[in-house]
């Protein structure tokens, strides 16, 4: 644990030396380079450990205390490696702006979120869990805000902290019921009260969902979250929805283990929300024009599959099947680090586009493979990946998912509804495949679509980096699955508290070895396939000519199909849940998404909370006389209430 | 005991391309013409591989990728798939997730590679393809789940194979083995790209959804995705077989040959469809393509219930 704080001292001093050596950018960067990097590091290292099965450890002392079990081992992870990624592409892609922004401050920045995303996933108590979170929700507004002369940045920023605060509230809440007035605020306490609360904790539940909700983006909560991840710039795009919004995904799971057995209607409801928020998510992904906030959809659409093995694991707990809770939980974990994985390095591949054309609009994109060519393979690898193609890491995790949904089905008793979700998933993968075969080819394949495009260009080795060690990563569990499947199996077995034999005993280990014989074969395939047909090509006369129009002599690259148009007819079968709103003239066709929660509803809702409010502006004159009518009125009242009620039996002796 | 399941993997790369001249001969026949013989694919083959290419300057390398792609998905898959009635070569829990992955992955190459020529036709082909197949996908998983619930596995091989299960044998299994294979035939049509989901015989670029996604690849190149769009079909066109052969209890010898003269069987039933039926129009193709899943919905619940 002394390693633990150790690391996370180093990434504090980073930040320091952010803001301490802001004169001298070229000492700057290598310090921070070096302390983040030794940091996330190092602080890696007891988790590797906790889940190579070390013994769990912990920290600190009375209220603060702060340890590393098998969860908090799993998500340690998730932090300091997507984090890397980010914070090193931060620090190369913001470089160049010195000159004119608050670069080392936004540095400094992201440096201490990392200290407080650790913390918040190692807390073992309400305090110093609520005081991490706080500080992490509120370092994220100012990263999001970094552009923030310009009005929508501003606007998203206000959104995501009006969401983050109420959902901040619910916890407090949710830690204020189950602790009581006198109870420990320990997590060990809250473990030991938690057979004592109310109706198996339901209101803590609710209450979990709502703000636990809220952080992960569960759909209706979810409506702060395109807005602020597409606002932000890329690099803390890519910690946002890769990192940060898993802290709500933690928090449940935490909440689960402390419950020790959530009743049968978390679970459905988890798995439903699960099921609504993948599909809804994809749905809307498909929607949307802008490429980040495309991507920010996909993040709700992911929380969705880590819900479904979320609620599968919960159900498994309550219908007494360890085997699907250990699957169901260890799947939500294991994609839980994929999604973070293949999500950062979509977003900083969708950052490197933005930096080199300027516009994030899909339409204005094209034919990119040719000008950044190591950018297109690192963002078609984390393409494949969150579509859950083989070889790649999200056909790992979902088939673990798609194994907890299944044993349910194939269990005895209600729990065999589970098998709903296998409908759903595979809905979802097959949406996905559509919405990032529009991307992939929108954005890299075809002709420029506008001049923007036409100016792409690579970016610096130093911005690469990071998109590669993260596509490696997605690579390697694809290939060699058994290194990440067995510790998630061990994380799921723990918060499902059943001993990790029961895994051992299913026939999924012995699936990992095929797995990996697959992946490898096709990869085989594949590049035998592409050198025997490169021979063949040079045996035959190849030309090369205009792509074939038909007969059409001049075309030009506005006849190529668009991102709108390639969505339009799948987007039809789905009518309004798509949010896709049309305005059609005699001369001009035109679409643009919309967002059905906080368009359709919040903002309209609290339009009317306004305009009710707005009557009771007479009574604030802004005149002096007319404030202290009011002390003087409301003291008299106060007087006449005690005189009449002062006999009653709230009154003093 | 590997002998058998090689030697369906080999019958099935040998005879793929007989499928399709299967469904055409029989189109040909029912509505009154004398039609090509039914090995005209491989002729075709022949000739394109012999062919130079011409390449749009338009496309990048996975353009050339999306056919070898197009053949090694479907390869693979046939690996997962037990064609002789008892246990498939490669087989572990959960295996049809696989099969599906590796399908989507060669969808995924060849939307990606149709993209790259910047054709507005090939654009349309695309979304098409992408758009359909998600609306396939739910259909084809819920049948593996109807499979999974009468036998209790999650392999293909267990689904599929030797070992039948309590509920999904002959008799009590009957509806909900049907369902399964009606559905899955329907996914058949979607996936092989025929009628009434798609016409491979239309000649207008407007109309087609395959066809229209390869239009500019071209000797050596459409050759491979011609014949992995064979594999493809022979692949979706075994599962049904599969499905009812392997109940039957059969020896590996006599399955492997059932599955086979049940798969050539139902490329008969394609092409009579093809006579039959005009494709339906665009808009229709999702409500198909709903039913099945529904169809197979239908044998999720009767399994529940068994």
């Amino acid at each position: 644990m002394t390693l633990f704080f150790l690391a996370l001292a180093a990434l504090a001093a980073a930040g320091l030396s952010a803001a301490v050596l802001r004169r001298r950018p070229a000492v700057a960067d290598r310090v921070f380079a070096l302390l983040v990097g030794a940091g996330c590091v190092v602080g890696a290292v007891p988790a590797v450990r906790v889940l190579a099965g070390a013994p769990a450890m912990s920290g600190g002392g009375g209220t603060w205390l702060f340890g590393i079990d098998l969860l908090s081992a799993a998500f340690v992870l998730v932090v300091l490696g997507p984090g890397l990624a980010s914070a090193w592409y931060g620090m190369r892609a913001l470089g160049a702006e010195r000159d004119h922004r608050p670069v080392s401050a936004a540095r400094a920045l992201i440096a201490l979120e990392l200290v407080a995303l650790a913390l918040v996933v190692t807390a073992r108590g309400v305090v110093p869990f609520l005081v991490a979170w706080e500080v992490m929700a509120v370092l994220a507004y100012f990263l999001v805000i970094f552009e923030h002369e310009r009005a929508e940045v501003r606007r998203a920023g206000l959104v995501y902290l009006v969401a983050t605060h109420a959902g901040t509230l619910a916890l407090i809440a949710l830690f204020a019921f189950w602790a009581g007035p006198t109870g420990g605020l320990s997590f060990d306490a809250l473990a030991a009260r938690a057979a004592a609360l109310p109706a198996g904790g339901a209101l803590v539940l609710w209450l979990a969902l709502l703000g636990f909700g809220l952080k992960a983006g569960i759909v209706p909560l979810h409506f702060w979250l395109p807005d602020a991840h597409a606002s932000a710039p890329s690099h803390v795009s890519a910690l946002m929805s890769g990192v940060v919004i898993k802290m709500g995904i933690y928090g449940l799971l935490r909440v689960v283990t402390l419950l020790a057995a959530p009743p049968a209607w978390w679970g459905w409801l988890v798995l439903s929300l699960g099921i609504v928020s993948g599909v809804l998510g994809v749905l809307w992904a498909l929607a949307q024009h802008d490429l980040k906030r495309l991507l920010a959809y996909h993040s709700v659409e992911n929380v969705g599959i880590i819900l479904m093995g979320l609620g599968a694991g919960a159900l498994g707990i309550t219908y007494r099947i360890p085997l699907v809770a250990a699957l169901g939980f260890g799947g939500a974990i294991l994609h839980t680090l994929n999604h973070a994985l293949f999500k950062s390095l979509l977003f900083l591949g969708a950052g490197a586009t933005y930096h080199a054309t300027g516009t994030r609009a899909l339409d204005r994109l094209g034919g990119l493979a040719r000008r950044m060519p190591l950018t297109w393979v690192a963002f078609l690898v984390g393409s494949a990946a969150i579509v859950g193609l083989p070889p790649l890491n999200g056909f790992v995790s979902e088939w673990l998912v798609y194994q907890a949904l299944l044993g349910g089905g194939t269990s005895t008793g209600p729990i065999r509804l589970t098998l709903v979700g296998v409908a759903g998933l595979a809905l979802v993968g097959g949406l996905a495949l559509a919405c990032f075969a529009k991307v992939c080819g929108i954005v890299f394949l075809g002709k420029a679509r506008s001049g923007d495009a036409a100016r792409g260009h690579e970016p610096s080795p130093g911005l690469l980096g990071p998109m590669f060690g993260l596509a490696a990563g997605c690579a390697l569990i694809g290939i060699a699955p058994a290194f990440a499947v067995r510790p998630a199996l061990a994380v799921g077995a723990g918060i499902a508290r059943v001993p990790m034999s029961v895994a051992g005993q299913s026939d999924v280990l012995g699936a990992l070895t095929p797995i990996a014989l697959l992946s490898l074969g096709l990869l085989a395939l594949l590049g035998i396939g592409s050198v025997a047909m490169a021979a063949v090509r040079r045996r035959r006369p190849v030309a090369e000519a205009d792509t074939w129009g038909c007969g059409y002599a001049i075309p030009s690259a506005r006849m190529q199909y668009t991102a709108s148009s390639f969505a339009a007819s799948l987007l039809a079968t789905y009518g309004p849940l798509t949010g896709l709103h049309e305005e059609k003239t005699p001369a001009a066709f035109h679409s643009h998404p919309r967002e059905l929660v906080l368009d359709g509803v919040i903002l309209p809702a609290w339009e009317r909370v306004r305009g009710a409010l707005w009557r009771l502006r007479p009574i604030q004159q802004g005149r002096l006389w007319v404030y202290l009518l009011y002390i003087i009125a409301v003291l008299v009242l106060l007087l006449l209430y005690i005189g009449v009620a002062g006999g009653a039996a709230g009154a003093p002796p | 005991m590997t002998a058998w399941p090689l030697a369906g993997l080999g019958a099935m790369l040998v005879l793929a391309p007989l499928l399709p001249g299967v469904a055409a001969k029989t189109r040909a026949t029912l509505t009154g013409r004398r039609g090509a013989p039914v090995w005209q694919l491989y002729r075709d083959l022949r000739r394109l591989w012999r062919k130079g290419a011409v390449y749009s300057t338009t496309t990048t390398w996975i353009f050339r990728l999306a056919p070898v792609a197009g053949v090694a998905t479907p390869m693979l898959a046939v690996l997962l798939v037990p064609l002789d009635g008892q246990a498939a070569l490669l087989r572990f829990a959960g295996d049809f997730v696989a099969f599906a992955a590796l399908l989507a992955l060669g969808r995924f190459t060849l939307v990606l590679a149709a993209l790259d020529t910047g054709s507005s036709f090939e654009g349309m082909g695309a979304s098409r393809d992408a758009g359909f197949a998600s609306l396939v996908e739910p259909a084809l998983f819920l049948g593996f789940v109807v499979l999974a619930l009468g036998t209790g596995q999650s392999s293909l091989s267990g689904m599929l194979g030797g070992e039948t299960g309590s509920s999904l044998s002959w008799g009590a299994g009957a509806p909900s083995l049907a369902m399964v294979a009606v559905s899955l035939f329907f996914v058949l049509l979607a996936e092989a790209s025929r009628v009434p989901v798609d016409d491979p015989a239309t000649h207008l670029e407007l109309t087609m959804i395959h066809e229209v996604a390869v239009l500019d690849h071209s000797g050596p190149d459409l050759a491979l995705l011609l014949y992995g769009g064979a594999l493809r079909m022979g692949l979706f066109a075994a599962l049904p077989v599969v499905v009812l052969v392997s109940r039957a209890g059969l020896t590996a010898p006599l399955a492997l040959g059932a599955v086979l003269v049940g798969t050539v069987a139902v490329a008969v039933a394609v092409g009579v469809i093809e006579a039959s039926m005009a494709r339906l129009r665009l808009s229709r193709v999702p409500q198909f393509l709903v039913a099945a899943s529904v169809l197979a919905s239908l044998g999720v619940i009767l399994q529940l219930l068994a």
